[in-house]
């Protein structure tokens, strides 16, 4: 079975040498004269206003948190799709008893309005 | 002679372990999550030589692509003063030797008991048409039903809480709602007043 994955390897190593490649020489060929002008914080000629670190809303976090949820359904539905001609009528069900169930979620969520972005 | 399993093995291995100590070493909480995600790319890649095809891909789909982002937005939530994350350090540090103790102690009773060399077997090396996912799938949705419905009622409570505990109406928020423009009666906007007429000023 590993053998079908041999690409895959292949396409990570490949992909590893096209992204460190240009910054290792860059880094080797590259001129390296830095001057405080060159160093200081750039932003769209002004001097930086603020800490880029700052707060953000945690509406963010309902989103993202609400992806992963239904990520995680998406991850149920891709063995079932493979098998679903083997497990019959029975496999079917459980899996839209599954879906139901999420549904109610969203349409509570969407009732809420938590997909509104104001 | 090492096999070429192997070896892909040990680099693995090697890159995950580099990537878990850089975790609780890296100075910015930033940089930690970032190497978080490939601490898990190279988990993905030790469950694929175990054959473990579907876990491998649902650790990538799941926590590198969703999980991971929810800790950055808390990272970035978190508003990270350093200096300030620093202060406490002392006062907290029993309780984090602590808890290492418990999970150190947890581990060395799981792996040191040997009853995973007693009831674990050896790896079944599959054809090249062999799928774990099928083999899954046959289970997951007939024998194992009943937890495979507990999963999904367990993701209901979770967007149920998650939108109890952080769904805020913005006080300064300037959205027009259409609908109650459109439904608007004449009486909520204007009203009429009798006015007793006056004499014209002299």
């Amino acid at each position: 079975m590993l053998e079908n994955y041999f690409p895959v390897l292949l396409f990570i190593i490949v992909g590893l040498a096209v992204g460190v490649a240009p910054m290792v020489l860059g880094r080797l060929l590259g001129p390296h004269r830095p001057d405080s002008a060159k160093l200081s914080p750039y932003e769209c000629g002004f001097e930086a206003f603020e800490d880029a670190r700052m707060q953000f809303d945690v509406r963010y976090y309902l989103v993202a948190i609400l992806f992963i949820l239904f990520d995680l359904e998406i991850a149920f539905l891709f063995p079932w799709a493979v098998v679903l001609k083997e497990i019959g009528t029975f496999g079917f069900v459980s899996m839209l008893v599954f879906l139901a169930l999420l549904t109610v979620g969203f349409i509570y969520e969407w009732m809420k309005g938590a997909l509104e972005w104001e | 002679m090492i096999s070429f399993e192997t070896i892909v093995f040990y680099l693995l291995a090697a890159l995950s372990v580099f990537a878990a100590v850089r975790v609780i070493t890296a100075r910015n909480p930033v940089h930690a999550a970032l190497f978080l995600v490939l601490a898990f790319c190279g988990m993905a890649g030790i469950w694929l030589l175990l054959e473990a095809e579907f876990l491998a891909m649902t650790l990538i789909l799941v926590y590198v692509g969703a999980v991971m982002v929810l800790f950055l937005f808390v990272v970035m939530m978190l508003d990270i003063d350093l200096v300030q994350l620093r202060e406490g350090f002392w006062r907290w540090f029993p309780f984090g030797v602590a808890l290492a103790a418990v999970m150190v102690f947890e581990m060395v009773w799981v792996l040191g008991n040997n009853r995973t060399a007693e009831t674990g077997t050896a790896l079944v090396k599959h054809d090249a048409d062999y799928s774990n996912v099928k083999e899954l799938g046959r289970l997951i949705y007939t024998d194992y039903v009943f937890p495979f419905e507990l999963a999904a009622v367990l993701l209901l409570i979770a967007i149920v809480a998650a939108i109890a505990l952080t769904l805020r109406r913005r006080k300064d928020s300037k959205t027009q709602n259409v609908a109650q423009q459109v439904a608007v009666k004449r009486a909520d906007r204007i009203r009429i007043v009798k006015v007793p007429a006056e004499k014209r000023g002299e």
